[in-house]
């Protein structure tokens, strides 16, 4: 299995950052449901070696879900989602890349994984379908109103994509 | 900002904690030799009621998927040409790569449709594959002109199937569409009428042996609708399950956010802003409510800018641009539709 071992090492990060924009900026959650995936990844590790970072993201995705499905049974504290900063300034890099998390976490949970998957992991519609179990229309539909969506939350900062 | 750029901004310093990559290597294992003496535990009770019951699938074992077409009696009108049909599956073999996509294929593939357009012989092949992410085989259907694969199809149990190919030209094309139990219309050329509203005409396919060909030209827009009821001549896109051919599903994944004047922002023309949007569609853009009331036909894209307004009297105003002029929609202060008023080119 040291071909698992290897893809570990080498795509953790990438994954991690994944599945932070899923969670919605909670990086210890992020974590937490990268190292159930890769763990639970190793026993199918024959049957999904040929494209296990699909395999990955489908996974993530399933998990970054659920997640909030349980969040929303179990009374917790809010996070904090204040609103949007907009104003610039010297650390304006540091100020955008804090409100599109911010944005992203305010997002219904499909819509933001539709747009990670488009737009962080560049997958196409069918592939973003393919991987959240959807058709290709409701990508279309989520990205439309998603991007409509994160330029209302971000205010000035206008998003821009191609 | 770019939506990618700031989301790698925003992840840039991220990175795994020391020692993830062993937590996870150690769990894993720890994980896979409980699951491991799990079995264990019940093929041994298992064993001791029950003999000669195979409870693993042996790893050599082809796939092999729950399709009715993988059987099926060969139909169209070339089905009983066993040299073409032999050189379809050849072909076929040929063409279907094991990769990402399709981990494993199994050596079931059969034609169930073979029959003449007047883009060439062609045929309907289904065949059993593994799939990531999947634990049950699942079936790949395409279609073979002569000796090439012109398109195939992974239909994941329970999920939608497309179920149409395109052959030909982009001046003339030939659709090959499976039925699937349900009836399919197709339709071309759009009318708009004096209410800027759309229509179609709507023609049912004639469906022998499960599969009708079309023939249509792809600049008249040519639609095809999978369902169990005919639409309506004045309903544009609202009846029925639109199926695509790749080539044109291809199409509508690029995204055209530079269309026209080119803006992409909500803007507001008056000093009240609040509620962002009548009624309770407060997510709604303009653009898919007119396309839900046939403002708008098949294939025009959600354009992503408005304008809008809270009127004096109450009412709520949006302009925004489609068919290459602008519009405008006028709403009810409760959310009711009111009215399109056409802008003109811009």
């Amino acid at each position: 299995m040291q071909d698992f071992e290897d893809f570990v090492a080498l795509r953790s990060q990438a994954l991690l950052r994944t599945a932070y924009l899923l969670c919605g900026g909670d990086k210890g959650a992020a974590e937490d449901i990268l190292q159930d995936v890769l763990m639970s990844m190793y026993g199918k590790w024959r049957r999904i070696r040929t494209s296990p970072e699909a395999y990955a993201r489908t996974a993530l995705a399933n998990a970054a879900a659920n997640r909030w499905r349980r969040r929303a049974r179990k009374p917790e504290a809010p996070l904090d989602l204040g609103a949007v900063p907009t104003s610039r300034g010297h650390e304006e890099h540091v100020v955008d890349a804090d409100s599109v998390v911010r944005a992203l976490a305010q997002l219904p949970k499909k819509m933001r994984a539709v747009l990670v998957l488009r737009f962080f992991d560049d997958l196409s519609e069918a592939e973003t379908a393919r991987t959240l179990g959807c058709g290709v229309g409701t990508v279309k539909s989520q990205t439309s109103r998603g991007l409509a969506r994160m330029r209302e939350l971000m205010g000035e900062q206008v998003l821009t994509w191609n | 900002m770019e939506l990618k750029e700031a989301m790698e901004t925003a992840t840039a310093e991220l990175d795994v904690r020391p020692g993830f990559v062993g937590d996870v290597m150690a769990g894993a294992r720890r994980r896979h030799t409980r699951k491991l003496l799990a079995v264990t535990a019940a093929v041994a009770l298992l064993a001791g009621v029950t003999s000669g019951v195979v409870l693993t699938r042996s790893s050599s074992e082809p796939p092999l998927a729950d399709d009715v077409r993988l059987t099926a009696a060969i139909g169209g009108d070339l089905a009983d040409q066993t040299e073409f049909i032999q050189q379809s599956l050849t072909a076929w073999t040929k063409g279907t790569a094991v990769g990402d996509l399709v981990t494993e294929v199994s050596p079931d593939a059969h034609v169930f449709w073979a029959g003449n357009t007047q883009d060439g012989r062609v045929s309907l092949i289904a065949q059993s594959v593994r799939v990531p992410s999947y634990t049950k085989p699942q079936t790949l259907v395409g279609l073979v002109r002569d000796d090439t694969v012109v398109d195939q199809e992974i239909v994941y149990k329970g999920a939608r199937e497309q179920g149409i190919y395109r052959l030909g030209s982009d001046e003339n094309a030939t659709y090959v569409v499976l039925s699937l139990g349900q009836k399919v219309f197709w339709s071309v050329s759009p009318v708009r009428g004096q209410d800027l509203r759309y229509s179609r005409k709507w023609h049912e396919a004639s469906f022998h042996d499960g599969v009708a060909v079309v023939s249509a030209k792809p600049t008249e827009k040519p639609v095809f609708i999978r369902t169990d009821n005919g639409p309506p001549a004045d309903d544009v896109n609202r009846v029925g399950e639109r199926i695509l051919p790749r080539q044109e599903m291809e199409q509508q994944k690029v995204m055209q956010p530079h269309t026209g004047l080119g803006w992409r922002d909500v803007m507001w023309a008056s000093a009240r802003q609040e509620p962002s949007r009548p009624g309770s569609s407060a997510d709604k853009l303009v653009a898919e409510d007119l396309m839900r009331r046939g403002y708008l036909d098949y294939d025009t894209p959600y354009l992503l800018w408005e304008v809008r307004a809270w009127l004096p009297d109450g009412r709520f105003a949006v302009v925004t641009e489609t068919n290459d002029e602008l519009v405008g929609a006028l709403y009810q202060p409760d959310g009711t539709f009111d009215r399109v008023l056409p802008g003109g080119p811009w």
